[in-house]
C-alpha cells in the first residue's frame, strides 16, 4: 500500500502507511498541522495547500483549471502548489513527500 | 419570489459588469466569476483602505467604527487579521463543535415540540446568538442581549439604526474585560500586542463590530434559505439520510446558492478602467458574490440545488486576502443542522414565508426571508 509523508511548517513530519483518500482527507485523518480542508474538498478554499516536489510533479499532475483559479490567489502559490483534497493517493505516488504551504 | 431564481442572467450574457446605482452613486458591479477573482486579488487597485465604504450601500450612518481586519488592506491586514484568526478557528476544535450540535440538538427539539415555528425569531436568531458566545468564548448569557438586537443588527424593518447601541455594549463588554480579564475575545483584544502598542478602543470596536454585524444576517438567512429549501424538496432530506458522506458538498452548494450577502465594495486609489467603465478616483466597484456564483461557465445548471457537486469553487466566503474569518463557523453550524435535519425529520412543512426581497434600480433579488413558518415532521421510527 501507498505510503506519503507531509512536511508541516514548523518541519515536523507525519508518516502515512497504507494511505488511502485523497491528500487532504489523509491529512485530515493524520492531524497534519496547517491543513484545514475547511470546504470539504470541493476545490472552494486554500486551506488544504500543498507544494508537490518538482520530481513528483509528473506523476501527481498540475492543478486543472478550477484549482488554479482557487490557488492564483494565494500570496504562497508557487509553481509547486497544489490542492491537497485533488490529488488522489494512489499506488503510482507511493512514497510522495508533501510540503505543507505556509499560510497567515 | 424563487430564492433559486438568478436576476443577474441576461446581464452576464453581455458584460462581465453591470453599471448601476445605489443610493445615487454609480457602481460597476462584477458578474463573471473569473472577473471577479482578479479584482479581489488586486487589492492595491481595488482596496479595501476605506472605512465604513467597503459595504454597499455604506455604513457611513449606522455605525462610527471602521471595521477591523476587513476596512484595511496589506501589509496591516496581516497583522490586524493573525490577531483575531485564533478566535475564528475555535469552531474547527472539537469541543467548540460539540456544543454547536448540542445547541442544535436541543434547538430542533423545542422546535419540533412547539408543532410550528417562526424559523427567524424562534431558531435561527437563537442558534446564530449562542453559537457566537462559542466562538468569542464568553458566557452563554450574552446571547441573550445579543438576541433582542434582532436579524441585522444595524436596521431591523423600521429602518432604526441600532449601530449605536451596539458599539455601547462592546465598549462596555472591553471595558469589564479589562478589570476581570478571561480568556474571551474581549479580554484578548484588551491584552494583544499591535506594532508593539495595545489596541486603541476604536480598533478593538471595530473587531467586535465585524464579528457581531458580518456573521449576523448572513448566519441567520441561510439557516432560514437551507430549511425552506428542505420544505420544498423532502427528497433531499431522504438523499442526505441515504448519503451522509454528501453532507459537506450538499452545505457548500447551499453556501453559493443562498448567499445573503449580494456583494462587497472596492475603492479604486485612482481613476480605473474597470471592463470599459471608468472608475473615477475614490469611486467604487462591487464584487458580485452572488452572480458569480451562478457564472453558467463555472457551474453546470447554476441555479440548481446538486447536494453532491463537486468540483464547486464558488465564493460565497469571499476570495483572496479578505475572504470570510466566519467561514469556519458558518460550516461548522450548517454542516451541523443538515445533519440534524436529515437524521430527524422527514420533511419540513412550510406554513407561511414572506421573502426578504432586496429591491435595487437593476435588479430585485430573494435572500432570505423576513418570516417563515413551517412545522417539523418527524421521522417515523
Amino acid at each position: 500500500m501507498a505510503k506519503v509523508t507531509y512536511i508541516t511548517k514548523d518541519g515536523g513530519r507525519t508518516e502515512v502507511d497504507n494511505a488511502e483518500g485523497n491528500l487532504m482527507e489523509i491529512a485530515l485523518e493524520n492531524a497534519v498541522d496547517g491543513i484545514d480542508g475547511s470546504c470539504g474538498g470541493v476545490c472552494s478554499c486554500q486551506t488544504c495547500h500543498l507544494y508537490i516536489p518538482e520530481e513528483w510533479i509528473g506523476k501527481t499532475g498540475k492543478a486543472g483549471d478550477d484549482e488554479e483559479a482557487v490557488l492564483s490567489s494565494n500570496e504562497f502559490y508557487t509553481s509547486r502548489s497544489r490542492l491537497g483534497c485533488q490529488i488522489q493517493m494512489s499506488e503510482k505516488l507511493d512514497g510522495l513527500v508533501v510540503e505543507v504551504a505556509p499560510s497567515y | 419570489m424563487d430564492s433559486l431564481q438568478d436576476p443577474f442572467a441576461e446581464a452576464r450574457k453581455k458584460c462581465p459588469v453591470l453599471v448601476t446605482e445605489f443610493q445615487g452613486e454609480t457602481i460597476p458591479m462584477v458578474l463573471r466569476l473569473p472577473e471577479l477573482r482578479e479584482a479581489a486579488k488586486d487589492w492595491q487597485t481595488f482596496s479595501s483602505n476605506a472605512p465604513r465604504r467597503v459595504p454597499i450601500p455604506s455604513e457611513e450612518t449606522v455605525r462610527s467604527v471602521r471595521q477591523y481586519p476587513i476596512e484595511t488592506n496589506p501589509p496591516e491586514h496581516t497583522e490586524y487579521r493573525r490577531i483575531v484568526e485564533p478566535f475564528f478557528r475555535r469552531p474547527l476544535l472539537p469541543e467548540v463543535k460539540a456544543k454547536i450540535d448540542a445547541l442544535l440538538e436541543h434547538l430542533l427539539d423545542v422546535a419540533a415540540g412547539q408543532g410550528t415555528i417562526e424559523v427567524i425569531q424562534g431558531f435561527a436568531i437563537p442558534l446564530q446568538s449562542y453559537a457566537l458566545t462559542y466562538l468569542m468564548d464568553v458566557d452563554e448569557k450574552e446571547a441573550e442581549t445579543w438576541i433582542s438586537w434582532g436579524t441585522h443588527v444595524f436596521k431591523q424593518g423600521d429602518g432604526e439604526s441600532k449601530g449605536a447601541f451596539m458599539e455601547q455594549y462592546c465598549k462596555e463588554m472591553f471595558e469589564a474585560a479589562e478589570k476581570a480579564p478571561g480568556n474571551d475575545f474581549f479580554s484578548a483584544l484588551n491584552q494583544v500586542d499591535y506594532q508593539g502598542r495595545k489596541l486603541t478602543m476604536e480598533e478593538k470596536l471595530g473587531y467586535a463590530n465585524l464579528a457581531f454585524a458580518g456573521g449576523r444576517d448572513t448566519i441567520i438567512q441561510t439557516v432560514a434559505s437551507i430549511i425552506a429549501w428542505f420544505g420544498e424538496h423532502p427528497e433531499g432530506l431522504e438523499f442526505l439520510r441515504k448519503n451522509p458522506g454528501s453532507i459537506n458538498t450538499a452545505c457548500e452548494e447551499f453556501f453559493r446558492l443562498f448567499i445573503p450577502l449580494t456583494h462587497i465594495g472596492r475603492v479604486c486609489p485612482a481613476t480605473t478602467d474597470f471592463h470599459g467603465f471608468q472608475v473615477p478616483p475614490e469611486g467604487r466597484v462591487s464584487l458580485g458574490w452572488f452572480a458569480a456564483n451562478r457564472d453558467p461557465d463555472v457551474f453546470e445548471n447554476p441555479n440548481e440545488a446538486k447536494l453532491d457537486r463537486k468540483p464547486n469553487p464558488h465564493v460565497a466566503f469571499g476570495f483572496g486576502i479578505h475572504n470570510c474569518l466566519g467561514a469556519h463557523h458558518a460550516r461548522a453550524i450548517m454542516r451541523g443542522l443538515v445533519t440534524k435535519l436529515a437524521q430527524k425529520f422527514h420533511s419540513v412543512r412550510i406554513l407561511s414565508q414572506e421573502p426578504h426581497v432586496e429591491v435595487e434600480k437593476d435588479y430585485r433579488r430573494s435572500s432570505g426571508y423576513q418570516k417563515l413558518e413551517v412545522s417539523f415532521v418527524p421521522l417515523q421510527v
